[in-house]
């Protein structure tokens, strides 16, 4: 079958001449991501042959998107895709400084540079921005009370990225109040626990996030209320259907009457399970106006939703399995994996419980909890590429705030760094750098520049004048990044564009590997086609 | 010992209840084969309302809500729509989107604004995929239903035969012949980051697919979408094109379902095109080849209740041929003979009880999917690999006391042995819309009393059999494949006088087919499973081998290879008394 053509073509198929294969075919990918980066970038709608839209701005989303061929932009790719996995974000300039490092390599080794130099600069140098990084990132203090003013900036960088400004500042909030929701003390931030859930919604982009939990199903019961307060949760994974145990199937029966003996023994099991929760029902709810809801991870059978609802108990049956351990979170209590010994303190807690119904979707928002270490962000949309996108900025938001609390450090953004790395490598390290390695040094501190030649050319100014001033200020002893709307410097602290200190790192340690890896690749390629030559 | 098990009394006849299946497709062959499935659904439905129908069709003897599911679109129309989750590579949809409508036109596209972003757009639009003329007819009728019934009928019929002849020559995907509207919820397309589809041809090429996390969680939600709103579900049945990568997809998709659904059972058909029986070119093919049944045979048993591998090296000259006459290098014809054979196993999962009274009439011998379970794999050995063999057409009863052909049942599962004699054999047979001689519809009674002494004819009679019978014979889509040979009737019965050597019949001559389907667990299969068995010894556990790298490079470890192997030897010894029968008395 057929399969999906490359949505964009990638240049891949370039042919290079003999022994530049890996340089130059790298080109085509860095091309497709190069508009991506930043504020001003360039979102990408790729509507496949059977008319599916997907909307993206994401590195990491459109690589996957593209059926690369060639083996080079697979591993670049790969990598790229990597960073993405472990920090969240980064895709895009992952590939651009690989890239990069591939075309300053490329003019070195045509002036007659051996690959081997370069390989060996680019250690140097990694090394030395990586020193460099730790001291010029800003340490964030988290403890108990995190900066949250940091914590916006950080989110806000990196939504506006991905989403206009006014829909990007609407979700930084979230972002942020959803990590610090989930967060516990001296525990790892499990993104998991924030739940993501989508409505399909006539005109509406609206996103909100609930302190507490969307399910996207309902009762199954006609006499069930559809909205309670004060609610006691009991999160189950207990069966409450009547199931044909294996060795009574049918079979064994002499006569339909001792068939209907074991049917009956079987029902009473499933009915004495429902009565145990029942009982619990009438001993914490009785006098007040307290109500009880089950949210059962098994099955629910209509005779159990039966006497379920005759007793007052709003029940849920087939809850996905991670909304168990969300539920918990979110409600208190403990998942009851049986119904022998539950007593009050198994049971969860929310103020509110309501079902939503939009066509024949369901959905059951369980909120006003305490103390709640689970939220839900809850997407509205007019159609599904827009709500697939949205997902994706709120991922990469989360992602972002996680980053920051576990980093406790930040990055100056705007292509602030780029610039005093830059200059930190010219100015402090080249020169300790014997021989020829520091052409490597030299090329590697150039490719850094990619970010913000890029962070400019997207917003249409000329990307050499922006260089020429942002290098000016740093000669200065400014630290000042790109203002993409005026092309003037700008102090990114005062605007406060932060960015990610884990991505930075990454991103100046994975690219010098693949480059590297790419340089010598070529250069045995080029030894054995030379040894083959007919002359 | 050997007996005649009378048919059970399903919980339905106990409670009344009806109960759900779930159908889940995996793989690029079995989604063929869902599309054929589906099709005969859909024209089931269509006939029970058609006053001009057949009368077997029209008394409804099939419960449909067990495989469909009634619902509602956000614009308030209601659907019935099949519980499907349906799994494919990118791509595989052709022109129907992944939301189960018809394909958005490019220039509609270019219409859409990007409500998140104020910056710059770029649209990279692909070549749409055409819709075939059958395809365009679909949507055609429903705007335009005022053609008049009138003289209009020649001329209607001259447009069916170009329908016909369109899907002869121009199915690319198995969207293309599909006349079912499915749920938004039903169609998953998957996403692997550069996993070339088209060399998607071993279990180990799966791997990075099935390690994204987001893409098996994809796939958990849309099938509790269905599970969830059954009341009842009585099984799933799972149909995996496990003849390469799809069956690592489906070994994962199914060992979450049975931590999901631990009492549900899953009925597991594996099938295969037959055009992957194609040649190895080298040695390290074939060991890749015989390691990929190997793993796959473990894998995907070891999460479902009983396994079904359907799929001949060749139809065209299997012992079908007589009666059809099949392209092997179309899987439009192919996947056509798997349908119709896993439609004739639901038969029984469905069969309608219009209460006690009118009951002798109707039907006889339903189950439900746990009770065929247990009759086919907890009697006799502990076997769950099972044969299944099937008539189409099945054979008309002769007048008089007559013994049913039994031999008209021909396998469609591959290396197993003929060996029909097995004492420990344990069968079910479903017969559904056999005719008399004559014409007519054969009385289940009939159908009954002619299976019976069939079965009492046999020189070595079964351990254990259950028969099902519904008269409702297997309707003929018009997208079904012109694989009929020119001596099967209108209604599937095998004529005498028949001119040889003329154009196969389709649709339009053939309207129904009445169908026989077997599954069979007995040594038969022995063959099939020893031959796995015996390949992942000799290739892969054994120390030195030349496929223990190609199994390191798939991700097992040397304790999960000797599981594998271990599990494999478990299912042969199911076979050898000392091993596995306890009540070997006579």
């Amino acid at each position: 079958v057929d399969p999906h053509a490359e949505p964009e073509r990638g240049g891949d198929e370039q042919v290079g001449g003999p022994g530049h294969e890996h340089r130059r075919r790298q080109g085509g990918l860095q091309d497709v991501l190069k508009t991506n980066l930043g504020p001003k970038g360039t979102i990408k709608m790729l509507v496949g042959g059977a008319g599916d839209i997907k909307l993206t701005k994401d590195g990491n989303t459109l690589l996957k998107e593209m059926q690369i061929q060639n083996p080079t932009a697979i591993m670049i790719a790969r990598t790229a895709v990597a960073q993405d996995d472990t920090s969240g974000d980064g895709t895009t300039s992952t590939v651009l400084f690989i890239g990069e490092l591939m075309k300053m390599s490329e003019r070195c080794i045509e002036e007659g540079t051996h690959p081997r130099f370069l390989v060996d600069g680019f250690e140097v140098a990694k090394k030395a921005t990586l020193e460099f990084l730790e001291t010029f990132k800003t340490p964030v203090v988290i403890g108990d009370q995190p900066d949250r003013e940091i914590l916006k900036m950080v989110a806000r960088t990196t939504l506006r990225t991905k989403l206009y400004e006014g829909l990007a500042d609407q979700l930084t909030d979230i972002v942020v109040n959803a990590v610090l929701c989930i967060r516990q003390s001296d525990q790892p931030i499990d993104l998991f626990m924030v739940e993501i859930m989508h409505m399909r919604h006539k005109f509406d982009v609206d996103t909100r996030l609930i302190e507490g939990l969307v399910l996207d199903h309902g009762s199954r019961h006609p006499d069930m209320k559809r909205r309670a307060e004060n609610c006691y949760i009991l999160t189950a994974n207990v069966s409450l259907e009547y199931e044909k145990s294996e060795i009574n199937a049918g079979f064994f029966y002499s006569n339909a009457e001792q068939r209907e003996k074991m049917v009956t023994a079987e029902r009473r099991q499933v009915d004495e399970r429902v009565q145990k929760i029942i009982e619990l029902k009438n001993k914490v709810c009785a006098g007040t106006d307290k109500n009880f809801v089950v949210i059962n991870q098994k099955g629910i059978d209509p005779p159990s939703l039966d006497l379920l609802a005759r007793a007052g108990i709003i029940a849920l049956r087939r809850a996905k399995r991670r909304n168990m351990e969300r539920l918990v979170l979110a409600c208190g209590g403990e998942a009851i994996n049986s119904v022998e010994g539950m007593t009050e303190d198994c049971l969860g807690w929310a103020g509110l419980v309501y079902e939503h119904v939009l066509g024949e979707e369901k959905y059951t928002f369980v909120e006003n909890v305490k103390n709640p270490h689970s939220c839900t962000i809850l997407i509205k949309g007019p159609n599904d590429h827009t709500i697939a996108q949205i997902k994706d900025a709120v991922r990469d938001g989360l992602r972002s705030v996680k980053n920051t609390v576990e980093d406790e450090a930040v990055v100056l953004g705007a292509g602030a760094f780029e610039m005093a790395a830059r200059k930190h490598l010219i100015d402090n390290v080249k020169k300790t750098v014997k021989g020829r390695a520091q052409l490597g040094v030299g090329a590697f501190a150039d490719a850094l520049l990619v970010i913000p030649k890029t962070l400019a050319e997207n917003s249409g100014l000329d990307t050499q004048d922006v260089i020429v001033s942002l290098e000016n200020e740093h000669d200065r002893g400014l630290v000042v990044g790109l203002n993409h709307n005026t092309g003037e410097p700008v102090d990114p602290e005062m605007e406060g564009i932060y960015d990610n200190y884990s991505v930075k790192r990454q991103i100046v340690n994975s690219g010098p590997i693949i480059a590297s890896q790419l340089l010598l690749v070529d250069e045995v390629i080029r030894a054995g086609r030379n040894m083959r030559k007919p002359t | 010992r050997q007996q005649l098990v009378a048919p059970p009394r399903s919980p339905r006849e106990a409670t009344g209840e009806m109960r759900e299946v779930v159908t889940v497709q995996v793989g690029g062959f079995a989604n063929f084969v869902g599309s054929h499935f589906w099709n005969f659904q859909d024209e089931l439905l269509g006939l029970a309302d058609d006053p001009a129908a057949d009368a077997a069709f029209r008394t409804a003897p099939l419960d449909m809500d067990v495989l469909y599911r009634t619902g509602e679109t956000l614009q308030g129309v209601s659907t019935y729509c099949p519980r499907l989750v349906s799994v494919g590579s990118r791509g595989s949809l052709g022109s129907l989107s992944s939301s189960g409508a018809p394909s958005l036109s490019s220039a509609a596209s270019d219409q859409l604004n990007v409500t998140t972003w104020s910056g710059n757009v770029t649209r990279s639009v692909e070549k749409p995929h055409g819709r075939n003329l059958f395809l365009q007819s679909l949507t055609e009728q429903e705007p335009n239903p005022s053609t008049s019934n009138g003289g209009n009928n020649s001329q209607k019929s001259v447009e069916d035969k170009d329908l016909v002849e369109c899907l002869e020559k121009d199915v690319n995907f198995w969207t293309d012949y599909t006349k079912v509207q499915y749920h938004p919820q039903s169609l998953y397309e998957m996403y692997g980051s550069w996993t070339d589809f088209d060399k998607f041809d071993n279990f180990g090429t799966a791997r990075e697919v099935v390690s994204e996390w987001s893409l098996m969680e994809e796939m958990n939600e849309k099938l509790r979408f269905f599970v969830e709103e059954c009341d009842h579900i009585q099984g799933i049945q799972f149909i995996v094109d496990d003849s390469g990568g799809f069956s690592s997809i489906a070994a994962t998709y199914l060992e979450n379902i049975a931590d999901d659904y631990t009492n549900t059972p899953v009925l597991l058909y594996c099938v295969r095109d037959p055009v992957t029986h194609g040649s190895s070119r080298n040695q390290r093919d074939t060991i890749t080849r015989s390691l990929h049944d190997a793993v796959s045979l473990s894998k995907l048993s070891s999460f479902c209740s009983l396994m079904v591998p359907i799929g001949l090296p060749s139809l065209s000259q299997s012992s079908l041929s007589p009666f059809l006459s099949i392209q092997d290098a179309k899987p439009f014809h192919s996947s056509a003979i798997s349908a119709a054979a896993i439609h004739s196993v639901t038969v029984p999962f469905r069969l309608q009880n219009a209460g006690p009274a009118s009951n002798i009439a109707h039907s006889s011998g339903n189950i439900d999917m746990r009770e065929l379970v247990h009759i086919i794999s907890d009697q006799g050995r502990q076997n769950m690999v099972t044969a299944l063999d099937v008539a189409m057409p099945a054979p008309s009863l002769k007048d008089g006391n007559d013994l049913w052909n039994m031999k008209s049942l021909r396998t469609l599962t591959p290396e197993i042995s003929d060996e029909e004699e097995d004492p420990y054999s344990v069968e079910s047979l479903v017969v559904h819309g056999v005719l008399r001689a004559g014409g007519h519809r054969a009385s289940i009674s009939q159908v009954k009393d002619s299976v019976y002494s069939a079965y009492e004819g046999r020189a070595t009679k079964p351990k254990f059999s259950h028969l099902s019978v519904s008269p409702c014979p297997l309707p003929i889509p018009l997208p079904f494949p012109s694989i009929f040979r020119s001596h099967i009737g209108q209604h599937g019965e095998i004529l005498s006088n028949h001119a040889e050597g003329t154009q196969p019949k389709g649709s339009l001559d053939v309207e129904s087919i009445p169908m026989a389907a077997r599954l069979r667990s007995s040594n038969a299969v022995l063959p099939f499973i020893e031959r796995r068995s015996l390949s992942l010894q000799k290739f892969g556990v054994a120390r030195g081998s030349l496929g223990t790298q190609i199994l390191r490079d798939w991700g097992f470890g040397r304790e999960e290879m000797e599981d594998m192997s271990e599990h494999l030897s478990k299912m042969v010894r199911a076979f050898h008394p000392e091993g596995g029968l306890t009540s070997d008395s006579d």
